[in-house]
């Protein structure tokens, strides 16, 4: 009795059920295609992939948290990329330098949102639409104009490093790291540890959770619910900051392209994980084991040669029966408490 | 209704008949009345008949307080349903747009039936429509155009009375069925008493379920008849048709005076605001400016309509508040 309610309740945690899907689908695609091992065209790509997507999921994670859906992810990383490309190709920044220009455009885009939100007092999901709109113009206008290519091709010293270089080139004692690991999956731990650490250990992580979860309440325990609402959208925006940049480093140019196909994986990522759309409840390391789990079925289908319209069906398939799960989850629930008392 | 009351509730909409007037005016003098020709008169009003329209599908939903993110896909799918049916099945035209036709009416009431099951926001629901639609859309064209429909349809698309083709005529017809349905029927009244306050709906004896059921259905049906002008107006039915609506979708009725929290609908407004974005995009035509400057425009006007509406929404609330205080 007892080692079956500990089996359940192992069971009933999202992460675990996570990662044995996403483990068994990755064992399945492989013996039905042995190409799906391959570690130079498949698994340092998708976990290159999967580094930037699990940011972005991060990004709508922050959002989310205090109940808020940030539209404009994309559109922000676009405007962060194009920031970090112009400062290489006119202002001959260093590459550090530059992601850090590319993270303050994406700070102060989300600050303003976030000062809209509050003023307007308008739903986040409408001010964040009507951002990626005025965003979208902008970002295709100002490529067209100042770049003959409708890209910033520059590249600064140490750009193919990150995009192309994996662990298999460290080596401690003569026991070299794996070949598919990427270098782009440490900005994505940092981002995990520091975004895990807020919403875990710190006061603000709290205070943010519970204006996500009660904003009445939030504000009567005296936090400053608006403030609140503007730190989660400037954290959002720095996350979809980094995306961009981190994408423009893969891609090895910024162009107006960067963030388009971001929308729906920023969702896929945390929904699965377990992050709640109302708001109050948070996956840090869900998100990523979500964003993997949509990467490998993504990758896992196309191996085997299927192509993108599949794809999408089944993406848009994966996320409506994530989001009807929990809700049929949470009806059981409460018919079960009903029928206890 | 004294002038100064009509004027307060009639406001955004007389404002956006001056500037569409006043806007009309500018490009055809600036363009020495080349506009005022008969064929390119007839190619302003050609392509305002599909915004029109997909305004409306948008409008209706938002009327309930949610969003249709899938308004360009079910239309790319819907119209490649009807492409493929006529010119690789040999239907008849009726029943190559009646099956078209029906194709988004189901697609809009599976996303409301989605949204009313699921308790969740509309917005998610029809992301993940959207995205399992262009996985359709694509499969229905692939990289083709298909364009071996009867001619006897773009045909139609090109008839005109005087300078004002029959398929604007269409969807200005079909925006004052729409007008009488909200004002005049009790469904539609219910329906936007769900999105002015749902508890208060429920508490009357309204179920919102259904509002919510029939507002995303009648979206599929205006997508519906969006994808017929489109088939009738363009030479062909390509995997693009619908990837451009969503910024227009949402433009129309915002800047025409929708609110977006629920509860207004306005189809003239509506009708209007899509006019004056014809005339931007006649405008960036005219000068050579770059497409992108249209949308940043359009998107930025949105943003500022929204944030403005609300502000005055409050302040309005703030003056009765004080009003009744001082009585």
């Amino acid at each position: 009795m007892k080692l079956t309610r500990k089996i359940t309740s192992i069971l009933s945690d999202q992460r675990v059920v996570l990662s044995i899907i996403t483990l068994a689908l990755f064992l399945f695609f492989g013996l039905k295609n042995k190409a799906f091992f391959s570690a130079d065209f498949v698994l340092f790509p998708l976990l290159r992939d999967a580094a930037t997507i699990t940011v972005v999921g991060l990004a709508q994670l922050c959002a989310l948290s205090i109940g808020h859906l940030n539209l404009a992810v994309g559109r922000m990383a676009a405007v962060s990329a194009m920031a970090t490309g112009y400062s290489y190709q006119y202002l001959g920044f260093s590459l550090p330098l530059g992601v850090l220009v590319g993270l303050i455009t994406g700070a102060l885009l989300g600050a303003l949102t976030g000062w809209i939100v509050v003023k307007s007092q308008v739903n986040a999901f409408i001010v964040t639409l009507a951002m990626d709109f005025a965003l979208l113009g902008f970002v295709t206008f100002i490529y067209v104009t100042f770049t003959p290519a409708a890209a910033f091709t520059t590249k600064p010293a140490g750009m193919d490093f990150w995009r192309n270089t994996s662990l298999a080139q460290y080596c401690i004692a003569g026991v070299c790291g794996p070949k598919i690991f990427p270098m782009m999956i440490f900005p994505m731990i940092v981002a995990l540890l520091l975004v895990g650490f807020m919403y875990g250990k710190t006061r603000l992580g709290r205070e943010l959770l519970l204006t996500g979860s009660n904003l009445r309440a939030a504000k009567l325990s005296g936090i400053p619910v608006d403030r609140r609402v503007i730190t989660a959208h400037i954290f959002s925006g720095t996350l979809a900051g980094l995306a961009g940049v981190m994408l423009g480093f893969t891609n090895g140019s910024f162009s107006a392209a960067i963030g388009s196909e971001f929308m729906l994986p920023s969702f896929l990522g945390p929904v699965l994980g377990g992050t709640l759309l109302t708001g109050g409840s948070v996956a840090v390391f869900g998100t990523m084991m979500g964003t993997l789990l949509t990467l490998v079925i993504r990758q896992g289908l196309s191996v085997q040669g299927i192509g993108l319209e599949t794809l999408n069906i089944a993406l848009g398939l994966v996320l409506l029966l994530a989001l009807s799960l929990g809700q049929i989850q949470k009806m059981f629930t409460s018919i079960r408490s009903r029928g206890r008392t | 209704m004294n002038l100064k009351s009509f004027l307060r509730h009639r406001m955004t909409e007389a404002s956006l008949t001056l500037i569409f007037i006043l806007g009309f005016l500018a490009l055809v003098a600036t363009s020495q009345g080349v506009l005022l020709s008969e064929e390119s008169l007839q190619s302003f009003f050609t392509y305002l008949a599909i915004p029109i329209l997909i305004g409306m599908a948008q409008m209706v939903v938002l009327a309930v307080g949610q969003m249709n993110l899938a308004v360009g896909a079910m239309g790319g799918v819907s119209s490649a349903v009807m492409a493929v049916l006529m010119a690789d099945h040999k239907f008849p035209i009726w029943a190559g747009l009646l099956v078209g036709f029906l194709s988004a009416l189901a697609m809009g009431a599976i996303n409301g039936a989605l949204v009313v099951v699921t308790q969740l926001n509309g917005f998610i629901i029809t992301l993940g429509t959207m995205t399992i639609l262009l996985g359709f859309q694509y499969r229905l064209v692939r990289t083709f155009t298909i364009d071996q429909y009867p001619t006897s349809l773009s045909d139609f698309g090109t008839k005109s009375i005087g300078p004002v083709p029959y398929i604007l005529l269409i969807s200005l017809a079909v925006s004052v069925l729409l007008s009488l349905y909200f004002t005049r029927t009790g469904s539609g009244r219910r329906v936007l008493a769900t999105g002015g306050n749902p508890l208060a709906a429920r508490l009357s004896g309204i179920s919102n379920a259904r509002s919510v059921f029939i507002a995303h259905t009648l979206s599929g049906a205006l997508v519906g008849a969006a994808s017929i002008i489109t088939i009738a107006s363009l030479s062909g039915i390509n995997r693009s048709i619908g990837g451009d609506w969503m910024l227009s979708s949402f433009a129309a009725p915002i800047i025409g005076g929708v609110l977006m929290a629920g509860g207004t609908i306005a189809v003239y407004g509506t009708v209007i605001a899509a006019g004056v974005i014809r005339l931007v995009d006649i405008a960036r035509a005219q000068y050579s400016l770059d497409p992108s400057i249209v949308s940043f425009t359009v998107g930025v006007v949105v943003l500022s309509t929204v944030a403005l509406s609300e502000w005055r929404r409050r302040g309005s609330e703030r003056q009765h508040v004080g009003r009744k205080v001082s009585a």
